[in-house]
């Protein structure tokens, strides 16, 4: 049962009987160590998760009797289902201005040359870096009554006066997950051109190819299912997003991240808010099958 | 290149360059109000100055979650340091059986969204009758940033040569001699840009954070309570500091990163 190790394997075979004991507990203890403390801080929390979500709220305390209603409520609740498709819907159009935007600007970034080439994939990287409420609360600064866009807007004589069609509903939330997002869509977009062999493309312009004819035919379809693969990413983590929505979204820009924190906030239905979670979850479980397949389909053409 | 392709990359690069201005312009934003008075929702223009900053000094709720983000951030990252290396190291020496199991268990924070991994956390901590605090923050915290330094100290284990290993076990070393003397000094260079990467990411934790943490906030949750009044030019100041010294450690290790990949053949 022993893995083979050379490592962890006495060096010296005729080592004493107690030594050997002592080595049989050490390796003990290390197993323990590297596979208990992960299963205890992750794994154990994520099934407390599960099985809390079939609990109730009793009063004010949790029954922790085996319970199908949280799930029950939610389904046949109109307003939560409206909630949850409008949201993956939300999230599906961030994924897609992130996968379009991404796309472009990874691969000019592709096609550069020397340290140029870097310095312009670090510039579109470190937007990661910058704090998340930072650039939420400055995207209302932006988006905002008063805000840069607005001013800007109404100077141009676009608009007559200010408008409210960027502030609280769920344009601003779209405009501002985009934004925030869309550093993610990049990296991995510009990975998948990377990985397409450089022959490929010489042999497709040694055949007369124009580069037109060679991006339709050779780099786009190489780099597509990978680069979907990147947008799902984003769809994920705008799908998970509670605080976008709640700074800048108002009461029109109601989500269902929105509706799971409430229940563990204001509402104090902690059960209730881990089916919906669980709901949250089955959603990206799904996304992350597709994003599976698309990836194993991209390697193997 | 014919006229349309020239055109047609000029095109795209004017769509990029208005990408880059819609990823750069919130924060320069924020950096060029810092220097300026909000009188009445409207920028005064003639109010350039520094009083902003140095009013931060005296603000004594911003310097102490400045002080319990810190705090977090080296303990949890310290430890989620020491737990990547051992299991990356166990792992890589021998033939582990469940080496899929545990990687399958590392990824899930970082594959699933934070307000999963925040709610199991609050709800098993809460079955354990354990309060929030801190400490609660710095568990989710290592949850979350494990995954990172794991996976670039396996990348370079993997490069390792196992016949290095070998050779030490020849030599009689043991497994720990081994580690200390032929592994780690190779390790370093992965381990700094693993440490730097926890670091931003720790520091700008904001999702899980807000399910574990108690009394003591971090400069996130800080940030958050103080926007939710109203924008002030103080806020902005404080904002603007936190943009450069993420923006630098970002930048010091993606160029540390770049020295650890092989460059791009030509």
């Amino acid at each position: 049962m022993t893995p083979v190790s050379t490592i962890f394997e006495p060096a010296v075979p005729h080592a004493a009987a107690g030594r050997r004991r002592y080595d049989a507990a050490a390796r003990w203890a290390a197993r323990l160590f590297i596979y208990g403390i992960p299963t205890a801080l992750i794994l154990v929390p994520m099934i407390a998760f599960l099985i809390s979500s079939f609990w109730r709220i009793d009063g004010a305390t949790v029954d922790r009797s085996f319970t199908l209603e949280n799930y029950r409520t939610f389904l046949s609740d109109a307003t939560y289902w409206g909630i949850y498709l409008g949201t993956l819907r939300l999230a599906g159009v961030v994924a897609l201005f992130g996968l379009v935007a991404g796309y472009i600007v990874a691969y000019l970034i592709w096609r550069l040359e020397g340290s140029f080439r870097y310095f312009m994939l670090l510039c579109s990287v470190i937007p990661l870096a910058m704090n998340y409420i930072v650039k939420i609360y400055a995207m209302r600064n932006i988006l905002g009554f008063n805000g840069i866009l607005n001013t800007m807007l109404v100077w141009a004589h676009i608009l007559p006066a200010p408008s409210t069609l960027f502030v609280f509903n769920q344009t601003a939330v779209l405009i501002t997950m985009t934004v925030i997002y869309l550093p993610f869509a990049i990296l991995p977009i510009f990975l998948s051109l990377e990985r397409i062999p450089a022959s490929l493309v010489e042999a497709s312009a040694d055949l007369g190819g124009p580069p037109g004819y060679t991006f339709r035919h050779v780099v786009l379809p190489l780099s597509l299912p990978g680069s979907i693969v990147g947008g799902l990413f984003v769809m994920v983590l705008a799908l998970g997003d509670f605080l976008t929505p709640q700074m800048v979204g108002g009461s029109q820009g109601f989500t269902f991240g929105r509706a799971i924190w409430s229940q563990f906030g204001m509402a104090f239905d902690w059960p209730f808010g881990a089916a919906l979670a669980v709901m949250l979850l089955l959603a990206i479980i799904a996304i992350l099958a597709v994003a599976g397949l698309l990836s194993r389909y991209g390697r193997l053409s | 290149m014919t006229r349309a392709e020239r055109i047609t990359i000029a095109i795209l690069w004017l769509f990029a360059g208005l990408v880059f201005l819609l990823l750069y312009g919130p924060a320069v934003l924020v950096v060029v109000l810092s220097f300026f008075d909000i009188r009445r929702g409207a920028v005064v223009w003639n109010s350039f100055s520094f009083e902003h900053y140095a009013a931060l000094a005296h603000n004594a709720s911003i310097l102490s979650a400045l002080g319990n983000t810190l705090l977090v951030a080296g303990g949890s990252v310290s430890v989620a340091m020491v737990l990547a290396l051992a299991i990356a190291y166990y792992m890589r020496t021998g033939q582990r059986r469940g080496r899929a199991y545990i990687e399958f268990v590392i990824f899930l924070p970082f594959v699933l969204p934070a307000i999963i991994t925040g709610i199991s956390l609050l709800i098993t901590f809460r079955e354990l009758g354990v309060e929030r605090s801190l400490f609660t923050v710095a568990i989710g915290h290592i949850v979350i940033v494990i995954s990172i330094i794991y996976r670039l100290v396996m990348v370079r284990l993997e490069a390792l040569q196992t016949s290095q290993l070998e050779a030490s076990a020849d030599l009689g070393a043991r497994g720990f001699t081994t580690f200390r003397l032929v592994v780690l000094p190779q390790l370093s260079s992965a381990m700094v840009t693993g440490a730097l990467l926890a670091l931003t990411i720790s520091l700008d934790e904001t999702l899980v954070t807000f399910f574990l943490a108690g009394g003591d906030p971090t400069l996130p949750l800080r940030l958050w309570a103080m926007m939710r009044v109203g924008f002030s030019p103080e806020i902005n100041a404080l904002v603007s500091i936190v943009l450069l010294i993420t923006t630098i450690a970002a930048s010091i290790g993606a160029l540390l990163l770049r020295r650890s990949i092989p460059a791009r053949k030509a």
